[in-house]
């Protein structure tokens, strides 16, 4: 633990330094999170241009949704964390109470129900919102309590992530139902859950999926298991995509074909180019370098967010922390897993990368929430 | 709470969930090295295979089908022309469901189930995956708009545009130019590996005629492109080309002026007509009737369509009259006398008393002289070989052929074609039956009877000839023996073509070159020689030729000829609406050539004309050898016979001064 005293006090030499006069802790803002995240974004635009296909609105609209989101996030960081501790029960509440009226009074897209069209409002998907509200909850509920967490704790700990889950997967949104859960599981794991009760619960899954697979799984469900045992099982369908997928990253070698030159994105044959399948647009046309580069960004970003969560000055901040980090980890895993056939293809998008909007503003309210995390409160700790 | 509040050691949980973080940072490598070894695989290892994979997907070698070459007939007027056409293809590979396609294609175009049915078979056929298939030849406007209106209805279905034969002269080149049609399974296997590699882009192939016969001139060489395509098969670019080279235009001696000519003289008989120029040996027209439209194979016949054709028993007019035999009748008596003159069984003062019928020594079986049968009894009396060939004396030949013997007259027959095929360029011609000892011992596996010489020497019995081999024996008396072998091809992309003949027939020689002007003598006696006093002394045609145009200006050397009809099968005898005792009746035949007899100019055209059922080969089938004649000499040479002729007495003038 020699290194670990050593930043510990290298840090406290800097808090004396450095954060006291920066104009960065002023506003709120890390400058090293910043510049990640902004590598990425703009890395994420150029991949887009060429996966669009030279779509310049595509493009535009992606790029405000970003300033959009760094908007917020700016917003969100200059929030105290503890008010959002304080808040948390509040938040979880009312995201449920959106969730259940999302069952009655719901927008259906893209064959999920999860979105509310609300007077007044631009529409959204409140399962986004728990994304974050989960975490906030569970970081609250166990930075309180006695750690490693009792049996009861983590029984209502289960009940806090499975309810809201629950209500997700209702609305036929299995993907952010997953993502749900890990960032609730992720501040358990952090919280210091007894590794014997992980193993034993990672058995108890291992043992459940047969059954699961058997009587609960849905038939497109079964089917992308299957295909991602054998894709050319049905090769022009099912398994279409993830064959393409692969074909594209494979032919783009090591050096990659040259921006602009993915034969397989620019004739179609990659679906969703655009959207999931990013990655193989990416690795088509800058080769194992790009991706080595992306992961390499990806890398950064995650380091940033772990010294915020390891730095941070009290337990709630550290496991929300650290929750929002191994979430936006786990979010990038799945989607470069998936496409390259690691994984069976689960509806994630590549964070940063992708296009989208919702789920792009709830990230850059992670970012926020560390930054919040990284730039408040560092006198308060308790 | 409180106490639990007081429980909490700040600084072990936050050591702990250092420990946490760090355990967590080990799996968050542990993940990303998965991942890198799992891309390292694709994009290193499996960087070939997938490499492959991609320009697999994008990258098409497509034929260009090469431009078919076209065919001309001796000046320059097209027998056989491509026409752009549009197609409603489907590529199978794109098509999700094909019954609902077809069906909703049927509300568009009216699809009948024949077209169904090909289309399928088209399907089964061995193609290249992503191929177009043919489903419907030649769209109409409205038709093609109303497709490409609802083309977004319909993935994989296309119109395109394509070259296809056409045939100027429909049913009249029907048999000589022949046609092309769809290359079918056989002729794909009979193809060796380069050849069907050219055929990679081609639907249609020669199957008769002169498109069969120069199939390998006319197809050309297939060129290729390499197309990027995209998911949906659409051409996005063309990144190579080899041109294809366009197969070569032909050009035939067949004139359409005088195939024209040829068909209308046969009026609404079924019958052929072949002419050939016997100083060229290039076929100038070659009629079957009844033809049939050759347009109709071209972009697949229905089966209602060629059930009419292959059902008309009478009419049978797929079948090709003008190479396939029939028995030659009295048209061979020049030929025979001609070798009984070589022979020196006869000569020019040799007679016999003909008393109407021919008895071989010891045989009570008498051979009657069919030419008087239907006339009144007796015979024609005093008869030299002249007036056996202009009168058709049947008795005369009796003898002739007697004392030639089978083996003596199947030598000498044989060098005008008869048995044999001679024509370079007409290998689908029949070779009819010049009979000998060994060809019946053959086939029939009996021994030769004397009475089968005596058929023989007037044509009939196991003699048979096509029309094409009357006509090259004609212009081979024409030469004077010289043979030049019937053909068809003449030019090749406007160089004058030159066969290789491997094994060239030898031209007849005979004793005395006299011969030859004594016999085109008495052909000519057939069409001029008039009538006067004594009994039976004019030419059998003189009445239908020469009396029936009495300007006529210039003389034609001919023989009639007649043979009875070897059979008609049960299938008409019992139709009812058909008058069967016409189709008893005779085969009317008639060869000539002309000008003949004419010191300045050569013959310029040999004829053979088949009647069916024509009955009389002078009065029926003559005229039409006369008129086919005149169209040639008159109309298309335009020769000027009475300049010629005057001609020839200002040179003689000349000389006298």
């Amino acid at each position: 633990m020699n290194s670990q005293d050593f930043i510990r006090q290298s840090d406290g030499l800097d808090s004396k330094t450095r954060y006291h006069k920066s104009i960065w802790r002023t506003i709120h803002t890390d400058p090293p999170l910043l510049v990640g995240i902004s590598l990425l974004c703009g890395f994420g635009l150029l991949v887009l241009f060429s996966a669009s296909g030279g779509d310049v609105p595509v493009v535009q609209r992606q790029a405000l949704t970003m300033v959009v989101g760094l908007v917020v996030m700016f917003i969100v960081a200059q929030f105290n964390v503890h008010f959002f501790r304080q808040w948390a029960p509040t938040l979880y509440a009312a995201g449920l109470g959106l969730l259940a009226l999302v069952l009655v009074a719901g927008v259906e897209a893209n064959g999920a129900k999860s979105w509310l069209d609300l007077p007044g409002l631009p529409s959204f998907q409140p399962s986004e919102l728990m994304k974050f509200v989960v975490p906030m909850l569970m970081a609250w509920y166990l930075a309180s309590r006695p750690l490693p967490p009792r049996f009861k704790h983590l029984f209502w700990s289960a009940v806090m992530i499975l309810v809201p889950a629950g209500l997700i997967i209702v609305q036929n949104d299995t993907g952010t139902a997953i993502m749900v859960t890990m960032s609730g599981i992720f501040v358990i794991l952090l919280a210091g859950i007894r590794w014997r009760i992980v193993i034993a619960g990672f058995i108890a899954l291992l043992l459940a999926s047969p059954a699961w697979y058997i009587f609960l799984a849905q038939e497109h469900q079964k089917n992308r298991i299957l295909t991602f045992w054998d894709p050319y099982r049905d090769p022009t369908g099912a398994g279409y995509n993830i064959i393409q997928s692969q074909i594209a990253i494979g032919s783009g070698g090591i050096y990659g074909k040259g921006y602009g030159e993915g034969a397989q994105s620019h004739l179609d044959f990659i679906p969703e180019s655009n959207t999931d399948f990013i990655l193989a647009v990416l690795a088509e046309e800058f080769g194992l370098l790009g991706i080595l580069f992306l992961i390499l960004m990806y890398l950064f970003v995650l380091i940033r967010g772990s010294y915020i969560a390891y730095a941070a000055n009290d337990m709630f901040s550290r496991l929300l922390a650290g929750s929002i980090t191994l979430t936006f980890f786990f979010y990038v895993f799945v989607n470069m897993a998936m496409v390259s056939g690691l994984l069976p293809v689960i509806g994630l998008p590549l964070p940063l990368m992708s296009r989208g909007g919702t789920s792009v503003v709830t990230l850059f309210i992670g970012f926020g929430l560390l930054m919040s995390i990284q730039t408040h409160g560092r006198s308060k700790s308790i | 709470m409180a106490g639990k509040w007081q429980l909490k050691d700040h600084e072990a949980e936050r050591a702990m969930f250092s420990r946490r973080l760090v355990v967590a940072a080990v799996f968050v490598l542990l993940l990303f090295a998965a991942l890198i070894m799992k891309l390292v695989n694709l994009q290193v290892s499996q960087y070939d295979y997938f490499s492959a994979r991609s320009d697999g997907n994008r990258l098409h070698s497509q034929y260009v089908p090469p431009a078919r070459g076209l065919i001309f007939d001796n000046r320059g007027k097209l027998l056989a022309d491509n026409q752009p056409i549009f197609n409603l293809t489907i590529v199978r590979e794109q098509v999700e469901d094909l019954e609902i396609t077809l069906d909703y294609l049927d509300t568009l175009i009216d699809l009948s189930d024949d077209e169904r049915e090909q289309f399928a078979n088209r399907l089964r056929r061995n193609r290249v995956p992503f191929s177009s298939v043919p489903l419907r030849y030649v769209l109409s406007d409205a038709e093609k708009s109303r497709v490409a209106v609802n083309s977004y209805k319909l993935p994989g279905v296309a119109i395109e545009p394509q070259f296809v034969r056409q045939y100027p002269l429909a049913d009249l080149t029907a048999h000589s130019v022949g046609y092309v049609s769809e290359i079918n399974r056989a002729e794909l296997d009979s193809l060796d590996d380069e050849e069907r590699e050219n055929y990679g882009g081609t639907n249609h192939i020669g199957k008769t005629g002169v498109e069969r016969t120069y199939e390998d001139l006319l197809h050309g060489t297939v060129g290729y492109e390499i197309v990027e395509k995209n998911n949906r098969g659409q051409v996005m670019r063309r990144l190579d080309r080899t041109d294809p080279i366009a197969g070569k235009n032909i050009s035939l001696y067949l004139d359409s002026q005088l195939q024209i000519a040829a068909e209308e003289a046969l009026g609404d008989f079924r019958g052929a007509v072949v002419a050939i120029d016997p100083n060229t040996g290039g076929i100038l027209a070659m009629v079957s009737k009844p033809g049939f439209d050759p347009n109709l194979f071209v972009t697949g016949i229905s089966s209602k369509n060629y059930g009419v054709l292959v059902t008309d028993n009478i009419n049978t007019p797929l079948f090709d009259r003008s190479t396939n035999p029939y028995p030659p009748g009295s048209t061979v008596k020049p030929f025979l006398g001609l070798g009984g003159l070589h022979h020196e069984l006869v000569d020019y003062e040799f007679t016999i008393e003909d008393p109407g019928y021919f008895r071989l020594p010891g045989v009570s079986y008498r051979w009657g002289d069919y030419t008087l049968r239907t006339a009144i009894g007796g015979g024609h009396g005093h008869t030299d070989l002249q007036k056996a060939i202009y009168q058709s004396c049947d008795t005369f030949f009796y003898d002739l052929g007697n004392r030639m013997g089978i083996d003596t007259m199947h030598g000498f027959m044989s060098q005008f074609g008869f048995g044999q095929n001679f024509a370079v360029d007409i290998n689908y011609a029949r070779t009819g039956v010049l009979p000998s000892r060994d060809w019946k011992r053959a086939t029939r596996g009996e021994p030769w009877y004397p009475g089968d010489t005596i058929n023989s020497s007037i044509g009939q019995g196991y003699m048979w000839a096509t029309p094409l081999q009357l006509a090259t024996a004609a212009s081979i008396m024409a030469n004077k023996g010289k043979v030049i072998q019937p053909r068809m091809l003449k030019a090749v992309d406007g160089v004058p073509y030159e066969p290789v003949i491997n094994d060239p027939v030898a031209d007849v020689v005979v004793n005395d070159p006299d011969y030859w002007r004594y016999i085109e003598e008495s052909m000519s006696m057939v069409v001029h020689r008039a009538y006067n006093d004594v009994f039976r002394e004019y030419g059998t045609a003189y009445e239908a030729i020469a009396m029936a145009d009495r300007e006529m200006p210039y003389k034609m050397a001919g023989k009639s000829g007649s043979a009875q009809v070897v059979g008609i099968s049960q299938e008409i005898m019992q139709s009812e609406d058909i008058n069967v005792s016409d189709l008893n009746k005779d085969h009317a035949l008639f060869i000539s050539y002309a000008p003949a007899e004419n010191p300045s100019i050569k013959p310029q055209i040999a004829i053979a004309v088949f009647v069916e059922n024509g009955e009389h080969g002078s009065s029926v089938a003559g005229p039409i050898a006369k008129a086919v004649t005149d169209a040639y000499l008159l109309d298309i040479l335009q020769i000027d016979f009475a300049a010629l002729n005057s001609g020839g007495d200002e040179l003689l003038s000349l000389v006298d001064e």
